[in-house]
Protein backbone atom coordinates (compact mmCIF):
# COMPACT_ATOMS: atom_id res chain seq x y z
CA UNK A 1 0.00 0.00 0.00
CA UNK A 2 2.83 2.64 1.29
CA UNK A 3 4.86 1.64 -1.99
CA UNK A 4 1.66 2.46 -3.82
CA UNK A 5 1.21 5.52 -2.71
CA UNK A 6 4.86 6.12 -3.07
CA UNK A 7 4.81 4.94 -6.74
CA UNK A 8 1.81 7.47 -7.37
CA UNK A 9 4.09 10.47 -5.62
CA UNK A 10 6.62 9.77 -7.93
CA UNK A 11 4.65 9.71 -11.05
CA UNK A 12 3.02 13.03 -10.24
CA UNK A 13 5.98 14.55 -9.39
CA UNK A 14 7.60 13.31 -12.48
CA UNK A 15 4.62 14.56 -14.16
CA UNK A 16 4.64 18.06 -12.69
CA UNK A 17 8.90 18.19 -13.62
CA UNK A 18 8.33 17.20 -17.18
CA UNK A 19 5.40 20.07 -17.45
CA UNK A 20 7.88 22.65 -15.40
CA UNK A 21 10.55 21.53 -17.85
CA UNK A 22 8.36 21.71 -21.33
CA UNK A 23 7.06 25.00 -20.26
CA UNK A 24 10.73 26.65 -19.41
CA UNK A 25 12.08 25.11 -22.31
CA UNK A 26 9.64 26.95 -24.40
CA UNK A 27 10.37 30.38 -22.67
CA UNK A 28 13.64 29.76 -22.73
CA UNK A 29 13.63 28.95 -26.90
CA UNK A 30 11.40 32.75 -26.87
CA UNK A 31 14.04 34.02 -25.21
CA UNK A 32 16.59 33.04 -27.63
CA UNK A 33 14.16 33.37 -30.75
CA UNK A 34 13.24 37.72 -29.03
CA UNK A 35 16.78 38.54 -28.88
CA UNK A 36 17.92 37.44 -32.94
CA UNK A 37 14.92 39.52 -33.77
CA UNK A 38 15.85 42.35 -31.85
CA UNK A 39 19.29 42.28 -33.00
CA UNK A 40 18.02 43.01 -36.91
CA UNK A 41 15.62 45.72 -35.13
CA UNK A 42 16.72 49.51 -34.15
CA UNK A 43 13.96 49.79 -31.62
CA UNK A 44 14.07 49.89 -28.16
CA UNK A 45 11.18 47.53 -26.55
CA UNK A 46 9.34 49.49 -23.85
CA UNK A 47 7.57 47.19 -20.91
CA UNK A 48 4.28 46.16 -22.73
CA UNK A 49 5.65 46.28 -26.82
CA UNK A 50 8.31 43.43 -25.69
CA UNK A 51 6.04 40.83 -25.64
CA UNK A 52 5.65 42.08 -29.20
CA UNK A 53 5.90 40.38 -32.74
CA UNK A 54 9.12 42.51 -33.74
CA UNK A 55 8.41 43.74 -36.88
CA UNK A 56 11.31 43.38 -39.11
CA UNK A 57 12.80 46.57 -39.30
CA UNK A 58 16.16 48.62 -40.44
CA UNK A 59 16.43 52.17 -41.63
CA UNK A 60 16.24 51.22 -45.22
CA UNK A 61 12.56 49.88 -44.43
CA UNK A 62 11.49 52.52 -42.18
CA UNK A 63 12.84 54.75 -45.32
CA UNK A 64 10.58 53.32 -48.08
CA UNK A 65 7.99 52.63 -45.35
CA UNK A 66 7.81 56.54 -45.32
CA UNK A 67 7.39 56.82 -48.94
CA UNK A 68 4.32 54.62 -49.17
CA UNK A 69 2.69 56.19 -45.94
CA UNK A 70 3.42 59.59 -47.73
CA UNK A 71 1.15 58.12 -51.33
CA UNK A 72 -1.22 56.27 -49.27
CA UNK A 73 -2.02 57.59 -46.04
CA UNK A 74 -0.59 60.96 -45.42
CA UNK A 75 -3.79 62.35 -46.83
CA UNK A 76 -5.94 61.36 -43.73
CA UNK A 77 -3.54 60.61 -41.10
CA UNK A 78 -1.35 63.65 -41.74
CA UNK A 79 1.80 64.05 -43.85
CA UNK A 80 3.99 63.52 -40.32
CA UNK A 81 1.33 61.01 -38.78
CA UNK A 82 0.17 63.01 -36.21
CA UNK A 83 -3.63 62.71 -37.63
CA UNK A 84 -6.14 64.50 -39.58
CA UNK A 85 -8.96 62.94 -40.75
CA UNK A 86 -7.57 59.84 -39.62
CA UNK A 87 -6.26 59.11 -36.03
CA UNK A 88 -2.84 60.04 -34.72
CA UNK A 89 -0.52 56.77 -35.41
CA UNK A 90 2.21 57.10 -32.96
CA UNK A 91 3.15 54.88 -30.08
CA UNK A 92 0.78 52.48 -31.15
CA UNK A 93 0.14 49.79 -28.49
CA UNK A 94 -1.42 47.04 -30.72
CA UNK A 95 0.42 43.99 -32.76
CA UNK A 96 1.97 44.07 -36.38
CA UNK A 97 -0.95 41.45 -37.19
CA UNK A 98 -3.60 44.14 -36.57
CA UNK A 99 -1.84 46.87 -37.80
CA UNK A 100 -1.29 44.59 -41.20
CA UNK A 101 -5.17 43.43 -41.35
CA UNK A 102 -6.43 47.09 -40.77
CA UNK A 103 -4.55 48.15 -43.78
CA UNK A 104 -5.46 44.89 -45.46
CA UNK A 105 -9.43 45.00 -44.40
CA UNK A 106 -9.69 48.75 -43.57
CA UNK A 107 -12.63 49.72 -40.78
CA UNK A 108 -16.40 49.58 -42.43
CA UNK A 109 -16.89 53.41 -42.96
CA UNK A 110 -13.62 54.83 -42.00
CA UNK A 111 -10.88 53.30 -43.47
CA UNK A 112 -10.62 52.03 -46.86
CA UNK A 113 -9.14 48.51 -47.80
CA UNK A 114 -5.81 48.39 -49.51
CA UNK A 115 -5.89 44.78 -50.17
CA UNK A 116 -5.76 45.59 -53.45
CA UNK A 117 -3.16 48.46 -53.49
CA UNK A 118 -0.37 46.92 -51.04
CA UNK A 119 1.27 43.54 -51.35
CA UNK A 120 2.69 41.81 -47.96
CA UNK A 121 5.89 43.74 -48.43
CA UNK A 122 4.68 46.72 -48.67
CA UNK A 123 2.42 46.06 -45.99
CA UNK A 124 6.01 45.25 -43.88
CA UNK A 125 7.68 47.96 -44.68
CA UNK A 126 4.77 50.42 -43.58
CA UNK A 127 4.54 48.94 -40.56
CA UNK A 128 8.22 49.36 -39.93
CA UNK A 129 7.61 53.56 -40.49
CA UNK A 130 4.73 53.15 -37.71
CA UNK A 131 6.34 51.48 -35.53
CA UNK A 132 9.62 53.74 -35.77
CA UNK A 133 7.02 56.55 -34.55
CA UNK A 134 7.32 57.64 -31.37
CA UNK B 1 12.40 32.28 -47.09
CA UNK B 2 8.76 32.55 -47.09
CA UNK B 3 7.31 35.52 -44.47
CA UNK B 4 4.34 32.97 -44.35
CA UNK B 5 6.43 29.98 -43.48
CA UNK B 6 5.98 29.71 -39.86
CA UNK B 7 2.26 31.20 -39.61
CA UNK B 8 1.38 28.26 -42.56
CA UNK B 9 3.21 25.44 -40.02
CA UNK B 10 1.33 26.73 -37.08
CA UNK B 11 -1.71 26.11 -38.49
CA UNK B 12 -0.68 23.19 -39.75
CA UNK B 13 1.14 21.33 -37.01
CA UNK B 14 -1.56 23.06 -34.17
CA UNK B 15 -4.79 21.01 -35.08
CA UNK B 16 -3.42 17.76 -34.48
CA UNK B 17 -3.17 18.11 -30.59
CA UNK B 18 -6.59 19.94 -30.52
CA UNK B 19 -7.72 16.73 -32.25
CA UNK B 20 -5.60 14.16 -30.55
CA UNK B 21 -6.10 15.35 -27.10
CA UNK B 22 -10.46 15.38 -27.28
CA UNK B 23 -10.16 12.09 -28.78
CA UNK B 24 -8.29 10.92 -26.18
CA UNK B 25 -10.25 12.40 -23.62
CA UNK B 26 -13.56 10.73 -25.42
CA UNK B 27 -11.48 6.78 -25.77
CA UNK B 28 -10.39 7.29 -22.12
CA UNK B 29 -14.11 8.58 -20.99
CA UNK B 30 -15.64 5.60 -22.81
CA UNK B 31 -13.29 3.22 -21.31
CA UNK B 32 -14.29 4.81 -18.18
CA UNK B 33 -17.80 4.35 -18.69
CA UNK B 34 -17.32 1.11 -19.86
CA UNK B 35 -15.21 -0.64 -17.15
CA UNK B 36 -14.88 -4.20 -16.33
CA UNK B 37 -15.56 -4.85 -19.78
CA UNK B 38 -12.67 -6.62 -22.39
CA UNK B 39 -13.31 -3.48 -24.33
CA UNK B 40 -12.48 -0.85 -21.87
CA UNK B 41 -8.86 -1.94 -21.74
CA UNK B 42 -8.76 -1.22 -25.68
CA UNK B 43 -10.29 2.03 -25.68
CA UNK B 44 -7.59 3.31 -22.74
CA UNK B 45 -4.71 2.21 -24.94
CA UNK B 46 -5.65 3.65 -27.80
CA UNK B 47 -6.56 6.68 -25.31
CA UNK B 48 -3.00 6.69 -23.87
CA UNK B 49 -1.56 6.37 -27.27
CA UNK B 50 -3.95 9.33 -28.74
CA UNK B 51 -2.63 11.48 -25.59
CA UNK B 52 1.01 10.86 -26.35
CA UNK B 53 0.90 11.59 -29.77
CA UNK B 54 -0.89 15.15 -28.97
CA UNK B 55 1.84 15.65 -26.41
CA UNK B 56 4.51 15.13 -29.10
CA UNK B 57 2.63 16.66 -31.69
CA UNK B 58 1.95 19.86 -29.21
CA UNK B 59 5.94 20.52 -29.20
CA UNK B 60 6.13 21.07 -33.30
CA UNK B 61 3.06 23.73 -32.31
CA UNK B 62 4.39 25.35 -29.75
CA UNK B 63 7.74 25.90 -31.69
CA UNK B 64 6.12 26.74 -34.71
CA UNK B 65 4.50 29.51 -33.31
CA UNK B 66 7.19 30.93 -31.55
CA UNK B 67 9.11 31.29 -34.71
CA UNK B 68 6.14 32.56 -36.03
CA UNK B 69 6.10 34.88 -33.11
CA UNK B 70 9.55 35.62 -33.51
CA UNK B 71 9.46 34.86 -30.07
CA UNK B 72 6.52 36.49 -28.83
CA UNK B 73 5.45 34.62 -25.38
CA UNK B 74 2.35 37.11 -24.80
CA UNK B 75 1.26 40.12 -27.20
CA UNK B 76 -2.05 42.29 -27.71
CA UNK B 77 -5.43 41.50 -27.40
CA UNK B 78 -6.61 37.83 -29.46
CA UNK B 79 -2.77 37.21 -29.32
CA UNK B 80 -2.26 37.78 -25.64
CA UNK B 81 -6.03 35.58 -24.77
CA UNK B 82 -4.54 33.12 -27.23
CA UNK B 83 -1.13 32.58 -25.49
CA UNK B 84 -2.56 32.92 -21.48
CA UNK B 85 -4.43 29.68 -22.14
CA UNK B 86 -2.28 28.39 -24.32
CA UNK B 87 0.84 28.38 -21.75
CA UNK B 88 -0.98 26.43 -19.15
CA UNK B 89 -2.27 23.95 -21.66
CA UNK B 90 1.00 23.44 -23.17
CA UNK B 91 2.26 22.82 -19.70
CA UNK B 92 -0.68 20.46 -18.63
CA UNK B 93 -0.56 18.34 -21.61
CA UNK B 94 3.25 17.66 -21.09
CA UNK B 95 2.62 16.21 -17.50
CA UNK B 96 -0.91 14.67 -18.27
CA UNK B 97 1.22 12.83 -21.13
CA UNK B 98 4.37 11.97 -18.66
CA UNK B 99 2.06 11.24 -15.85
CA UNK B 100 0.50 8.43 -17.99
CA UNK B 101 3.39 7.30 -19.63
CA UNK B 102 5.04 6.06 -16.06
CA UNK B 103 1.84 4.78 -14.70
CA UNK B 104 1.39 2.53 -17.43
CA UNK B 105 -1.03 -0.29 -16.76
CA UNK B 106 -1.39 0.33 -13.10
CA UNK B 107 -4.66 2.89 -13.47
CA UNK B 108 -6.97 2.63 -10.99
CA UNK B 109 -10.58 3.80 -11.12
CA UNK B 110 -10.35 6.56 -9.09
CA UNK B 111 -6.61 7.77 -10.40
CA UNK B 112 -8.68 7.57 -13.61
CA UNK B 113 -11.58 9.79 -12.77
CA UNK B 114 -8.98 12.57 -11.61
CA UNK B 115 -6.69 12.22 -14.78
CA UNK B 116 -10.10 12.76 -16.92
CA UNK B 117 -10.99 15.45 -14.28
CA UNK B 118 -7.78 17.69 -15.54
CA UNK B 119 -7.81 16.21 -19.40
CA UNK B 120 -11.27 17.88 -19.48
CA UNK B 121 -9.63 21.34 -18.04
CA UNK B 122 -6.67 20.76 -20.00
CA UNK B 123 -8.37 20.59 -23.25
CA UNK B 124 -11.09 23.42 -22.32
CA UNK B 125 -7.62 25.74 -21.81
CA UNK B 126 -6.85 24.40 -25.21
CA UNK B 127 -10.28 25.39 -26.63
CA UNK B 128 -10.20 28.41 -25.50
CA UNK B 129 -6.30 29.14 -26.73
CA UNK B 130 -7.71 27.72 -30.29
CA UNK B 131 -10.83 29.52 -30.17
CA UNK B 132 -8.55 33.05 -29.91
CA UNK B 133 -6.29 31.97 -32.42
CA UNK B 134 -9.27 31.58 -34.57
CA UNK B 135 -9.99 35.09 -33.95
CA UNK B 136 -6.97 36.28 -35.04
CA UNK B 137 -7.21 34.68 -38.68
CA UNK B 138 -11.17 35.66 -38.44
CA UNK B 139 -12.12 38.53 -36.81
CA UNK B 140 -9.33 40.93 -37.96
Amino acid sequence: MKSKISFQLRAVALALLAGGVALTSAFGAARVLRRVALRTSHQQPTPEVWFETPTPTSPVLVKEGRTLFLNNCAHCHGIDATGDEGPDLHGLEVSDRYIANRITHGIKGEMPSFAKKLHRDEITRLTAYLRSLD
Amino acid sequence: MDSTLWAKAHGATTHFPIALVLVSFALDGAGFVAAGRPVARDLHAAGFWTMVSGAGGSVGAVASGLLMTKGGVLGHDALRMHHLFVWPAFALLIALATWRAVVGRNLTRPMLGGYLVVVATMAALMTAAGYYGGEMMIAR
